[in-house]
C-alpha cells in the first residue's frame, strides 16, 4: 500500500478580501511552484474579471512541494470563493479535503463568511486551522481577533499562525501548521479507484476535464471508467497534476488532486460531485455527491440588436461548459423580443455573467430587473414557480404567494446596530437574534425575504455600516406572503420587461420611485408620453414625458445633400441602443437601472 | 429649338459658389471669406476654367434649367465679374431660353448699375438676405445693412424683378411672433413672391457661439424657437403662400425650381470651392480651399442603392413632394414598426403610393427621417 502521510490536502476558507489569494501567491512562490518570473499577483484566479474585482469565482487547484525535516511533502492546495453567491463551489473544495486553513483579517476579525464557511469545513469533518492575516496593517489586534475566534467559533487559536501574506512575514508557519496539524489523506491505492469530481470545465482540444480527488485505487491513461451516477464510461486519454498549469503525469493514486481527461465530449456527461470509478472493476458504494445548486436569482437577457439572439444563445452555452450552475431557458418580451431567461446563484454572479457576455462574446446586452422565484398556488389548485413577473397570472386567479426567504446573519461594529435594525424592518424582515460577540462585533440573525435582499439591500448595508458590516444569508424555505404585481404603462402600452412583483405595502412607494426613475432616462418623444404604474387596472403613479421641442436641419445648404444624410445616420446610429415599446423609445440601460434606485443612498 | 433641346437633351441645373462676403455674419459656419481684389480675379479665372473644362463632357448630353449663383455673397460680384462667368455658362452650355436664374444678394451690395447688368445677362430671380427688419438683431449677428436700407434695396430690386425671395432668420434674441410677422407683412406688400425661413442654428466656434457663451447675445429657446416659425408660417400660409418645403413658402407658381431640382434628386452641376455635383448616381464635392480647387482636387462618392433610397426619404419628405414608396429599392419600410407608427399618428401621410410629412412635424423632421432609415 502506497504511504500517504507526506501528503497534505487542504483549501483555505476566508471572508472576502481577507487575503486569501494573496496568501496563495506566498505559499505558491515560497514553494517554488512557479518561478519568480513567471509569478503575478492572484495568479490562480486566471480570469480577467477576477483580477479585476479581486474575487475569486472559479475553483484553482495547485500542486505544492515543500521540504520539512528532509522529508519532501506534496501539499495540495485547493482556493476557493470567497463570495457568498459561490457558497456551493466552497462546499465542493471541501469535500476533496482533509483540512481548512481559516483565514482571518486581524483588523477586521470574524465575519459573516469566516463563521459559514467554518461550519461548511466542520459539516464536512475537516481539520480546520486558523490563520491570521494583515498583522502589518496598524488597526492589526492580534490578541482580541484571537480571543473572537475562540469564542465565536470555537477553535484554539493560543497558538496559530499570525502572518502578513503581503509582506511575507510568517508565511513558513503557515507551511509548518499544515504539516503539523492537517491529517493525511486516509486511501488504499490497491482498491478499486474511488474519485470525487470536485470540479470540471471544458477544454476545446481534450473536452470535458474532471477535476478529481482520488480517495482509492489508482488512474492512468487507458483506463476504462465509469461515472456512477451517469452511468457513462469512458477510457482515459490523459491523467495529470495543477502546478498550477496542467501538467501530465503517469497516474494518480489515491491521495491525489489532479485531472482527468477522456475525450468527454460535452460538459453535461461531467456532473460535478459525481464518483468515478474503474469500469472493470467498480467500487462498491459511490461517495457522497453534493446537492445539485439551484439558481435564486432570475432576469432576462436579450441582445440589443434582435438578429443576435443565437449568439447570445451561442455565448450562453460556452459559458455553461464552464459553469453548470448557470441556468437558462429562452424567453420572449413583446418588449424586447427573444431572449433567456437566466438563473444565477446571486445578483455577484449575475453580474459577471454579464460582464462576460459583453467582454468576451461582444454582445450588446438588455439585461431586466432582477427576480427571484415565486411559488404561486392558484385557484384551481395549481402551484407555478414564476420568476419573470410578467408571467404572473391575473390577481383574480391566484389563491396565495408564497416567496422565498433566507437566515440572514450579519456582522457589525455595535454602532450601527440601529441603523441595520431598521433596514431590516424596511425590507420586511423579522428579528430573530442578536448576539455580542465582543465589544467590537454582533451578530444580529434576522429572517428576510430573498426579494428584498436582491433589491439594493446590500448597497444600503454597505452605506448605513461605512462597509463596516457584513453579511451571508442561507436559503430557509418557502412563505406567503401579500405580493402584487407592479405594471407600467408608456403611453398606455404595458411593458413586460418592465414589471415587478412587490409587496402589497411597498407598490405605491415603488411605483412612484419608477415613474420618476423612467422619466429621467427616457428622453423626449415626438408626443407627450405619460408613464404610469398600475396594480391590474389600477393607476398607482403617474409622470409625463414632455414632447421633444426641436430636432430639424433648416437650412439646406448648396447641394450638399451628402452631408445631412450622414447627420441623419449619424442620429439613427446614436439610437442603436434604444428599444422601441409601443411608440415610446426606451434607452436599453433603462431595464437595468430602474432597480438601482437611488432612495436610500441620500440617508 | 426650344421643342428640339427637350427631346435631344436631359435637364440639369447649374450652381455657382461665390465664397466672398463683405464682412462675415457672426454666426455663418459656411465657406465664406473676404478677398481682395487680386483673390477675386483669380477666383473667377478659375471658376471659368472649371466651367469651360467640365462642359466638354457634358454640354451634349445635358440643357440647362436652372442657374444658381450663391454664396457667400453672389452680389459682392463686380458687373464685369459677374458677367464673365455668366458668358462662360452661355457659351459652354445649352440654356433655355426660359432657365430660371437666381442670384443671392444682400442688400449692403446691392447697387442700380449690378441690377441692370444682371437683368441683361438673363438673371430672372432675386434672392435677398434681409434676415430681419429689426435694427438691433442685424447689429448683433453682424449684417451691414440697416432695416432702412434693407427696404429701399428691395423696392429698387422689385422695379426690375418680379420674382423677388427675401431670407428672414427665426430664433434671434427678443423676436416674437408678433414681429416677424410684421416683417413678413412688410415684405409681401413690397411684393416679395417667395420667403425662406431659417433657424437660427449656433455652430461651435463661430463668434455668436462665443458671444451666447458670454452672455452678449441670448437667443429664443428650442420652445420658442418653434412656436415663432409656427406662427410665422400660419401667417404666410394665411396670405396665400405655400410651404413646399420646410423652410421655403410661395406663392403659386413662385417656387424656387432650382432647390426642388435639388429635393426631387434630380441632377446638377456645382462650380467652385466647396460646391457639390450630382451626375450619373455620383455626388462629388469640389475642395473646399482655393489652393485645392486650383489643383482641381475632388473627392466623389458613389451612392449605395440603401444610401440612395436614405436619400429619397430624406429630400422627399423635407418638402411636400414626399416620395414614392415603390421607388426605394433597398429599404423596406413596411418592415419598419416607426413607419406603420408615423401613419396610424398622422405624422406621415400617405396617398397613391407617395409619402409626405405633416408639416406640422416639420420641426422633429430629424428624428422621424432617422427612424426610417433604420
Amino acid at each position: 500500500m502506497k504511504d500517504l502521510s507526506h501528503i497534505r490536502n487542504f483549501c483555505i476558507i476566508a471572508h472576502i478580501d481577507h487575503g486569501k489569494s494573496t496568501l496563495a501567491d506566498r505559499l505558491i512562490e515560497l514553494t517554488g511552484t512557479v518561478s519568480k518570473r513567471d509569478m503575478q499577483d492572484q495568479i490562480l484566479d486566471s480570469m480577467e474579471l477576477e483580477r479585476e474585482k479581486g474575487i475569486t469565482i472559479k475553483l484553482a487547484p495547485t500542486r505544492l512541494v515543500y521540504e520539512q525535516d528532509g522529508k519532501e511533502y506534496v501539499l495540495n492546495l485547493i482556493d476557493t470563493p470567497g463570495h457568498v453567491d459561490f457558497t456551493y463551489e466552497v462546499s465542493r473544495s471541501l469535500a476533496a479535503c482533509e483540512g481548512a486553513l481559516l483565514l482571518v483579517d486581524a483588523s477586521q476579525g470574524v465575519e459573516a463568511q469566516t463563521l459559514a464557511n467554518t461550519y461548511l469545513a466542520l459539516d464536512n469533518n475537516l481539520e480546520t486551522v486558523p490563520v491570521i492575516n494583515k498583522i502589518d496593517l496598524p488597526s492589526a489586534r492580534v490578541d482580541e481577533v484571537k480571543a473572537e475566534i475562540e469564542e465565536v467559533i470555537g477553535l484554539d487559536a493560543h497558538d496559530c499562525p499570525c502572518i502578513s501574506a503581503k509582506d511575507g512575514t510568517n508565511v513558513e508557519d503557515v507551511l509548518k501548521a499544515i504539516i503539523e496539524k492537517i491529517p493525511s489523506p486516509k486511501g488504499d491505492d490497491q482498491k478499486p479507484l474511488k474519485g470525487l469530481i470536485f470540479d470540471s470545465h471544458y477544454d476545446n482540444f481534450k473536452g470535458a476535464i474532471c477535476l478529481i480527488r482520488v480517495f482509492d485505487g489508482t488512474v492512468k491513461a487507458g483506463d476504462k471508467i465509469l461515472m456512477m451516477q451517469t452511468g457513462k464510461q469512458f477510457e482515459v486519454t490523459e491523467v495529470g497534476i495543477f502546478v498550477p498549469n496542467t501538467k501530465q503525469v503517469a497516474q494518480l493514486s489515491a491521495g491525489d488532486v489532479g485531472y482527468i481527461a477522456a475525450s468527454i465530449k460535452t460538459i453535461a456527461d461531467v456532473k460535478v460531485g459525481d464518483t468515478v470509478t474503474s469500469a472493470a472493476c467498480p467500487t462498491e458504494k459511490a461517495l457522497e455527491g453534493y446537492k445539485e445548486v439551484q439558481p435564486v436569482v432570475f432576469c432576462g437577457i436579450f441582445t440589443v440588436d434582435g438578429a443576435k439572439y443565437n449568439d447570445l444563445k451561442d455565448a450562453l452555452e460556452k459559458l455553461k461548459l464552464n459553469d453548470a450552475s448557470l441556468k437558462f431557458s429562452p424567453e420572449a418580451s413583446a418588449a424586447l423580443g427573444f431572449g433567456f431567461r437566466c438563473g444565477f446563484l446571486g445578483l455577484l454572479h449575475l453580474e459577471i455573467i454579464t460582464e462576460r457576455l459583453e467582454r468576451e462574446f461582444d454582445l450588446e446586452i438588455i439585461t431586466t430587473a432582477p427576480s427571484v422565484s415565486y411559488h404561486v398556488f392558484k385557484t384551481n389548485g395549481d402551484m407555478l414557480e414564476i420568476s419573470n413577473p410578467s408571467n404572473l397570472p391575473a390577481q383574480v386567479e391566484i389563491d396565495r404567494i408564497e416567496e422565498p426567504i433566507v437566515r440572514t446573519s450579519i456582522f457589525t461594529p455595535p454602532e450601527y446596530v440601529g441603523s441595520i435594525m431598521e433596514l431590516c424592518q424596511d425590507k420586511r424582515g423579522v428579528y430573530k437574534d442578536m448576539q455580542y460577540l465582543d465589544k467590537q462585533r454582533v451578530q444580529l440573525t434576522y429572517i428576510l425575504p430573498l426579494g428584498e435582499i436582491i433589491y439594493d439591500f446590500f448597497d444600503s448595508l454597505k452605506s448605513r455600516t461605512k462597509g463596516y458590516a457584513s453579511f451571508d444569508y442561507e436559503f430557509v424555505g418557502f412563505q406567503r406572503a401579500d405580493l402584487v404585481k407592479v405594471d407600467l404603462l408608456l403611453n398606455g402600452d404595458k411593458c413586460d420587461a418592465l414589471s415587478l412583483i412587490v409587496h402589497k405595502d411597498k407598490a405605491y412607494t415603488r411605483g412612484r420611485e419608477l415613474t420618476e426613475r423612467l422619466k429621467k432616462i427616457i428622453p423626449h418623444q415626438l408626443f407627450e408620453v405619460p408613464i404610469q404604474a398600475c396594480i391590474g387596472s389600477k393607476i398607482i403613479a403617474r409622470e409625463t414625458i414632455s414632447a421633444l421641442r426641436k430636432d430639424v436641419l433648416a437650412k439646406c445648404y448648396g447641394g450638399d445633400i451628402t452631408r445631412k444624410r450622414k447627420l441623419l445616420e449619424k442620429q439613427k446610429e446614436g439610437k442603436k441602443r434604444m428599444r422601441k415599446i409601443g411608440s415610446v423609445e426606451i434607452p436599453s440601460e433603462a431595464f437595468m437601472s430602474i432597480l438601482r434606485l437611488d432612495d436610500d443612498s441620500n440617508k | 429649338m426650344l421643342l428640339n433641346l427637350e427631346a435631344m437633351k436631359k435637364d440639369i441645373s447649374i450652381y455657382v459658389h461665390i465664397p466672398f462676403c463683405e464682412r462675415k455674419c457672426k454666426y455663418c459656419a459656411f465657406n465664406s471669406f473676404c478677398a481682395t481684389e487680386h483673390e477675386k480675379e483669380e477666383y473667377i479665372g478659375l471658376l471659368c476654367r472649371e466651367i469651360e473644362s467640365r462642359a466638354k463632357d457634358v454640354s451634349q448630353e445635358y440643357a440647362v434649367r436652372t442657374i444658381y449663383f450663391g454664396g457667400g455673397t453672389p452680389s459682392v460680384l463686380s458687373p464685369q465679374q459677374f458677367e464673365r462667368v455668366t458668358s462662360t455658362i452661355f457659351e459652354c452650355f445649352d440654356v433655355y431660353d426660359n432657365a430660371e436664374f437666381t442670384v443671392e444678394a444682400n442688400p449692403s451690395s446691392i447697387t442700380p448699375e449690378k441690377l441692370e447688368k444682371w437683368k441683361q445677362l438673363r438673371v430672372n430671380r432675386l434672392s435677398i438676405g434681409i434676415q430681419t427688419l429689426k435694427d438691433k438683431s442685424l447689429a448683433q449677428i453682424g449684417r451691414l445693412h440697416s432695416r432702412e436700407m434693407a427696404l429701399e434695396k428691395l423696392k429698387l430690386a422689385r422695379k426690375l424683378f418680379d420674382n423677388v425671395s427675401c431670407d428672414l432668420i427665426v430664433g434671434l434674441e427678443g423676436q416674437s411672433g408678433k414681429q416677424i410677422c410684421g416683417e413678413a407683412k412688410e415684405l409681401l406688400s413690397l411684393g416679395v413672391k417667395h420667403i425662406s425661413c431659417y433657424l437660427l442654428e449656433v455652430y461651435p466656434n463661430t463668434p455668436l457661439f462665443h458671444m451666447i457663451s458670454n452672455g452678449q447675445f441670448s437667443p429664443l429657446s428650442d420652445e420658442d424657437v418653434v412656436a415663432t416659425f409656427n406662427k410665422l408660417a400660419t401667417y404666410l400660409q394665411d396670405a396665400g403662400m405655400q410651404r413646399y418645403e420646410i423652410s421655403n413658402f410661395a406663392f403659386p407658381g413662385y417656387e424656387s425650381r432650382h432647390n426642388l431640382n435639388y429635393w426631387s434628386r434630380g441632377e446638377y452641376l456645382g462650380f467652385g470651392i466647396s460646391a457639390h455635383s450630382f451626375l450619373h448616381g455620383k455626388r462629388t464635392e469640389n475642395a473646399a480651399t482655393v489652393a485645392d480647387y486650383r489643383d482641381g482636387k475632388v473627392t466623389a462618392e458613389t451612392l449605395s442603392p440603401r444610401e440612395e433610397d436614405e436619400e429619397k426619404i430624406m429630400l422627399g419628405l423635407r418638402c411636400n413632394l414626399g416620395f414614392r414608396l415603390s421607388d426605394l429599392k433597398a429599404i423596406d419600410l413596411e418592415k419598419n414598426p416607426y413607419f406603420a407608427d408615423y401613419l396610424g399618428q398622422g405624422i406621415l401621410r400617405r396617398s397613391g403610393g407617395v409619402v409626405t410629412l405633416n408639416p406640422l412635424f416639420y420641426h422633429l423632421s430629424n428624428t422621424i427621417i432617422s427612424n426610417l432609415f433604420g
